[in-house]
């Protein structure tokens, strides 16, 4: 991960509800159709891309979230280092999949906020913002979704135990906290 | 507001989806041999019937792909939903 401006300052811990910022982490896309690109993924990260909608697969050291049909990302479990911005599993994804034309590999690092939100009131957040059903999401650990929270597009993720991991873009991610900020202040 | 069933994601609000005009509007061949009547028809023209009518919406707050619908314009009622490249039910 590059030096950047955070997003985020500090933590956000109000009413039960504590927020804060999960970084440096690897964050990939992946795109593709064809088996050979499942195969070739599945092998390469000893990890099975979830096929079922709304659901994720998790390793000792990735994750991996459905977004689409065709789309998945993967996310690393424990924090990378902080100074370089050149992964092993970026580059031989990049040879095996992109080179060979069987699908596409994003490095989507910079592009998301990985924020961490906690605690047992956090539905009503989500619920005063989002359009999304989480009566099964809140139950399934593993669950994940792509929505709208306060009209800024989301990616969530059930970590299970009352915790939520939120993809939010760089640019939106600023707006997001304070909103989750002033939200958790008035519960 | 009314919910949508994706048919890669499953039920979801409105709020995440955009509608797109018309489906199975098909783009001419040799678009050179139309004249700008028939050009103009195939580029402007819909039909905005009162009933069911046949839209292509994009679920783009969430999986971001397109799909086709069977709407009743008079009543918002969805009637059916299939991928594209299917055909559509029959009326």
């Amino acid at each position: 991960m590059l030096n950047y401006k955070t997003a985020t300052n500090g933590e956000i811990n109000y009413n039960g509800v504590v927020v804060k910022e999960i970084s440096p982490t690897m964050k990939l896309n992946l795109r593709g159709k064809k088996r050979e690109f499942l195969t070739n993924i599945g092998k390469n990260l000893n990890l099975l891309l979830p096929t079922e909608a709304n659901t994720s697969t998790i390793s000792d050291k990735l994750t991996a979230i459905w977004l689409g049909p065709d789309e998945w990302m993967i996310i690393t479990n424990d924090l990378v280092k902080k100074d370089t911005n050149e992964y092993q599993l970026n580059d031989l994804l990049f040879n095996d999949i992109s080179k060979k034309n069987l699908g596409a590999v994003i490095d989507v690092t910079d592009q998301f906020v990985q924020l961490e939100i906690k605690g047992k009131n956090i539905y009503e957040i989500f619920s005063a913002g989002s359009p999304f059903n989480f009566n099964e999401f809140k139950d399934k650990k593993g669950s994940s979704g792509q929505t709208i929270l306060n009209h800024i597009d989301v990616i969530v993720l059930n970590k299970g135990d009352e915790i939520v991991n939120l993809f939010v873009r760089r640019s939106f991610a600023k707006h997001l906290w304070s909103w989750i900020k002033d939200c958790a202040l008035r519960l | 507001m009314f919910l949508i069933n994706c048919p890669y994601c499953g039920e979801r609000d409105q709020q995440e989806f955009k509608a797109g005009g018309e489906a199975h509007i098909e783009r001419p061949k040799q678009p050179t041999e139309l004249s700008d009547d028939q050009w103009a028809e195939y580029l402007f023209m819909r039909k905005n019937i009162k009933g069911v009518q046949f839209e292509r919406w994009n679920h783009a707050h969430g999986c971001r792909k397109w799909f086709n619908m069977a709407r009743d314009t008079s009543n918002d009622e969805i009637k059916a939903i299939y991928k594209m490249g299917e055909k559509p039910p029959p009326q």
